[in-house]
């Protein structure tokens, strides 16, 4: 079986954002596997070692500097690597299609996973659109995984451990949440192992996408300023706690 | 009126501490002033507080050895007072240095032999039972990732290593300083927060006091500079003391990598502090099971020289911030993942960026300046955590003595260490010195 | 020409959420139709909340019973009324209902789609949305036939506009999901805690806690507000919790909307992990400590206190 594992080349989210152009992020940060993607990897591994006669492709739509971020995943268990080199940042829709492109020109696909979302963009959606393109079933937010030989029966987690159940034909497409797996980080003998996987690289435009009349496009960033006034709540016990309540509810809404 | 001191201590680090609590000790009133809002939280916090004793020099390793002494007694030596957020504490976990080439431990261990600090030799055996983690191959010269040589096979194993029971590390550096904060203010020292120097007053040639950044102006007869990082920028504030320095000091950008431990090894109970010259790292443990992770400064690492105010605002860029760089992640933790094949190395760097106060050879400068008055305690180097309570001693006596009319520079002071019976030469630490190139030129000392 | 806007509707146990409001508010414009579309409810029952904030036509789209559940046939059966109704912008709210909707519907209809927005232009196609972790606002343009926005529950304050609505029916009670089948709905794993980098609400406690069992208390208030429980290094270093839960520059790094801090001083390395949170409470009896200046809201009190007296309000509802 051929497993997919479409990774993101994202920032560190611990780096400092600096916005360029006031559209743009400064790259010159640390770049890395999307956090996500690592459950994705893990769990394509693990059924890669149960299944005969199966490998794990990475697939990346990135600059040339991703193929750091396709060289973490082979280290981490993927077989080969496909990186699709551009030189702009695409939206989800264009993502999907280069994706498919390159996975159809490849191979024939058995699963496809991603990540449940990129730190970066957190759009939420591309495995949707991976799934709609090659009409393919999707879920996401995968948190348990069972193969079976026609069939792939998931739990979906919605929020604070309440899951949905889903069974679905294969081939599908699966966006891996963080309760999928513990990541199998790699070690340096598995890192020199990696540095001998091919990581093929195809030209963004070689894919002929077609340029299309629907998308999104990013027209501003903006730095979100944190200037905090601090302001006391004074008064006994009862009292802090319900104002804490009404700045929970009314303030914060979270509540 | 101004406020009056007999000295004002700039900063309240690790170093600046113990200085106000051995001159109160003496009688003198003291305040310390630190811009930060609570002892430590300078680069004192970023201290990995390795408590070791191999140096490059003998004096190095007995000041070390001294340093022990007051580590393992802890409360005896903050005179048993009650911090309210309790008490720093040593981790004894014994300290092993691997023979490789790249340190000199024959150097080491003739300076052990001379000022009569215990170890043991372990051969490749001894040391695969004590850490069975361990592949003691060669991997010399120290090298980066990015470069091909790096993935070369080694060919053959080290020779051993050297064993010092005594040895380890302090759990919580910050925690340390603000106890000793604590003591001094037992003995009358006072301390100001949030206050940052921005003048060092002098007149007839003698220091007079310090400006703060909001106008207040405080009076003393003596003013120490123990501004870590921010050293150089102080010195500049005072009248004819940088020029009167033949050693500068700068401020050395580093990276400290936090990695889990493998799985099956509890480096937290079970683990040693290691210097690895062979790999050009020096490692510890750290809560969570982790491998706290140094630098020994290789030569094929870039070295960051930045602007202490902003490096600590953030600025500079990758590289030059106070965000851990992908690369230098890679680098530290990929060259302990050769020592430790099963060790497995996270995707996103997680650990601490800070700066070192670092002099042209890398040995401290404990002395007097040019300016009657005023004194320093800086050029750190990143290795005089273990010595500080040893430093603030050593200071506070030759600072009185050359109150009291001693001319340090053309007689310098003995300094009679309290436990271990020896002599240092302060003069060692001259800022008047020539560049001792016995110096290790690194975090090693 | 007249827009149709669509707003489709979350309901609970047969109620209109209270954070629909806020997202029809956002999706009145001039010159449109506002459609509800309603998957769960009769609608005769949602009827009189909907026409209060401005719905003119309410749309009750049937699905076989066995389908309900089934994100695949309802995305599908969103996706025919969206074409039936000309629908040019579509709006849904950006939770975990959404996330596994509005993604599907955007996908198959081949529109862009931007979720979790707190601000959208109607004329201008924009939305605003997070992105970064937290640490930018993108405002993104959205071109195509359809258009899809994912709303930010309780973004928008909801305001009131009385009108009467036309209601409609749509049949999808033929459409089953191929591929496609729900085992089990809602089934909740007990043992699951919430993720401290995921999480919305963060409850952190550190020196001031004293002790290992008195996290206790802070579990049982995070039960009752969704949140995670975190702490500083010093709980950690002490054997109080496990590293597993520590913020900090040596922790995990954490962009709660809420982060109550008890009993945390707030050291330079503390705050290094969470100083992107949207708000900061800090509760703690040591007047100087340096998370009161760099807070939004302070209390000089003891959080051993505080916080189950705040638990048992809850409790009592």
């Amino acid at each position: 079986m051929q497993i997919y594992i479409c990774v993101k080349h994202v920032p560190d989210s611990a780096a400092h954002i600096t916005i360029l152009d006031k559209n743009r992020i400064d790259e010159s940060i640390s770049f890395l596997l999307n956090p996500y993607d690592e459950h994705a990897v893990t769990e394509a591994a693990k059924i890669k070692n149960n299944t005969p006669d199966s490998e794990v492709i990475a697939v990346c739509l990135g600059k040339n500097d991703a193929e750091k971020t396709i060289r973490s995943a082979l280290a981490m268990g993927a077989d080969r690597g496909i990186l699709i080199t551009c030189d702009k940042n695409y939206d989800s829709m264009v993502t999907a299609l280069a994706l498919k492109a390159a996975i159809e020109q490849d191979g024939t696909p058995g699963l496809i996973f991603t990540g449940k979302e990129s730190i970066d963009a957190e759009g939420m959606q591309t495995m949707f659109r991976i799934g709609a393109v090659f009409d393919f079933p999707v879920a996401t937010n995968v948190v348990k995984l069972d193969i079976e030989v026609d069939k792939a029966v998931v739990d979906c987690e919605l929020s604070g451990g309440i899951t949905n159940t889903y069974e679905m034909s294969l081939p599908c497409v699966l966006g891996a949440g963080k309760g999928l797996n513990t990541p199998r980080y790699p070690t340096f003998p598995d890192v020199v192992k990696s540095k001998k996987k091919p990581v093929q690289k195809i030209v963004f435009t070689d894919l002929n996408i077609k340029d299309s009349p629907a998308g999104m496009r990013i027209v501003e960033l903006e730095p979100l300023h944190q200037a905090r006034q601090p302001k006391e709540i004074k008064g006994d016990a009862g009292f802090v706690a319900k104002e804490i309540i009404r700045i929970l509810k009314q303030e914060a809404k979270v509540l | 009126m101004n406020q009056k001191f007999d000295a004002i201590i700039i900063g309240a680090g690790v170093i600046g501490c113990p200085i106000a609590y051995e001159l109160s000790k003496m009688g003198y009133k003291t305040l310390n002033v630190d811009k930060l809002p609570d002892a430590g939280e300078g680069s004192t916090a970023g201290s990995c507080a390795i408590v070791r004793a191999h140096y490059s020099t003998a004096d190095g390793v007995a000041m070390a050895y001294e340093g022990f002494k007051y580590w393992l007694n802890w409360e005896n030596y903050l005179d048993n007072v009650t911090d309210e957020k309790g008490l720093a504490k040593y981790m004894n976990t014994g300290s092993l240095l691997l023979k490789s080439q790249g340190h000199d431990w024959k150097k080491v261990q003739k300076n052990y032999d001379e000022v009569g600090v215990k170890y043991e030799e372990w051969d490749n055996d001894k040391i695969k039972k004590m850490v069975p983690v361990a592949d003691l191959h060669e991997f010399w010269p120290v090298t980066r990732p990015e470069d091909p040589a790096f993935y070369n096979e080694p060919v053959k194993e080290l020779e051993g290593g050297i064993f010092c029971p005594e040895g380890g590390y302090v759990n919580d550096p910050a925690l340390s300083a603000h106890n000793i904060m604590r003591a001094a203010e037992a003995k009358g020292a006072k301390f100001m927060f949030n206050a940052e120097v921005v003048d060092i007053r002098s007149e007839n040639k003698r220091v007079t006091g310090i400006t703060l950044k909001d106008g207040t102006q405080i009076d003393a007869g003596i003013v120490v500079n123990v501004g870590g990082p921010h050293s150089f920028k102080i010195n500049k504030m005072a009248e004819g003391v940088w020029e009167g320095c033949n050693i500068k000091t700068k401020a050395l950008r580093h990276e400290v990598m936090y990695c889990p431990s493998p799985e099956e090894y509890d480096y937290l109970n079970k683990g040693y502090h290691m210097s690895d010259g062979d790999i050009g790292c020096y490692v510890r443990p750290e809560v969570g099971n982790t491998f706290l992770i140094g630098s020994e400064d290789p030569d094929c690492d870039p070295q960051e020289w930045v602007d202490p105010d902003d490096f600590y605002a953030g600025k500079g860029g990758h590289g030059k911030d106070n965000v851990l760089t992908e690369e230098q992640w890679k680098a530290q933790c990929y060259r302990l993942g050769k020592r430790i094949p099963t060790l497995s190395v996270p995707n996103q760097p997680k650990g601490v960026v800070d700066l070192y106060d670092c002099s042209d050879d890398w040995i401290p400068v404990y002395d007097k300046s040019d300016l009657p008055g005023y004194y320093m305690a800086i050029g750190t180097s990143g290795n005089q955590y273990k010595n500080a309570p040893v430093v603030g001693h050593m200071m506070a006596q030759l600072i009185d003595a050359c109150e009291k009319g001693l001319d340090h520079d053309k007689k310098p002071l003995q300094y009679k260490f309290k436990y271990t019976d020896r002599s240092t030469d302060v003069g060692f630490f001259s800022r008047k010195r020539e560049i001792n190139y016995n110096s290790s030129f690194s975090v090693n000392g | 020409m007249m827009k149709n806007i669509g707003v489709i509707i979350e309901l609970d146990k047969g109620r209109v959420k209270e954070t629909n409001f806020g997202m029809i508010t956002l999706a009145r414009a001039k010159d449109t139709q506002l459609f509800a579309f309603v998957m769960d409810a009769d609608a005769k029952s949602v009827k009189e909340v909907l026409e209060s904030f401005g719905i003119t036509k309410i749309v009750e789209v049937w699905l076989a019973p066995d389908q309900l559940n089934n994100p695949v046939t309802r995305a599908k059966a969103m996706i025919n009324a969206i074409k039936e109704f000309n629908i040019s912008m579509v709006f849904g709210l950006s939770t975990a209902m959404g996330k596994d909707l509005l993604p599907r519907i955007a996908a198959h209809l081949f529109a862009p789609l931007v979720m979790d927005c707190f601000y959208v232009d109607l004329e201008q196609k924009i939305a605003k949305t997070y992105q970064y972790s937290g640490k930018t606002i993108a405002t993104i343009q959205l071109t195509g036939e359809v258009l899809v926005f994912g709303i930010r529950p309780n973004a928008i304050e909801p305001v009131k506009a009385q009108e009467k609505a036309q209601m409609l029916k749509f049949d999808s009670s033929h459409i089953v999901a191929t591929g496609f089948r729900v085992i089990k709905s809602g089934g909740i794993d007990k043992t699951t805690r919430i993720n401290l980098a995921e999480a919305d609400v963060i409850i952190a406690g550190g020196r001031g806690m004293k002790n290992s069992e008195n996290f206790n208390i802070l579990f049982q208030c995070a039960k009752k507000i969704n949140a995670a429980v975190g702490a500083s290094r010093v709980a950690v270093d002490a054997g109080w919790v496990p590293y597993s839960m520590q913020v900090g520059q040596t922790g995990e790094k954490v962009s709660p909307k809420v982060y109550i801090a008890c009993g945390i001083s707030g050291s330079i390395q503390h705050f290094a992990g969470m100083k992107t949170s949207g708000m900061i409470i800090a509760i703690n009896t040591d007047e100087n400590a340096a998370i009161l200046s760099n807070c939004d809201y302070y209390v000089k009190a003891d959080a051993l206190e505080i916080i189950p007296t705040l638990t048992k309000i809850l409790d009592n509802g």
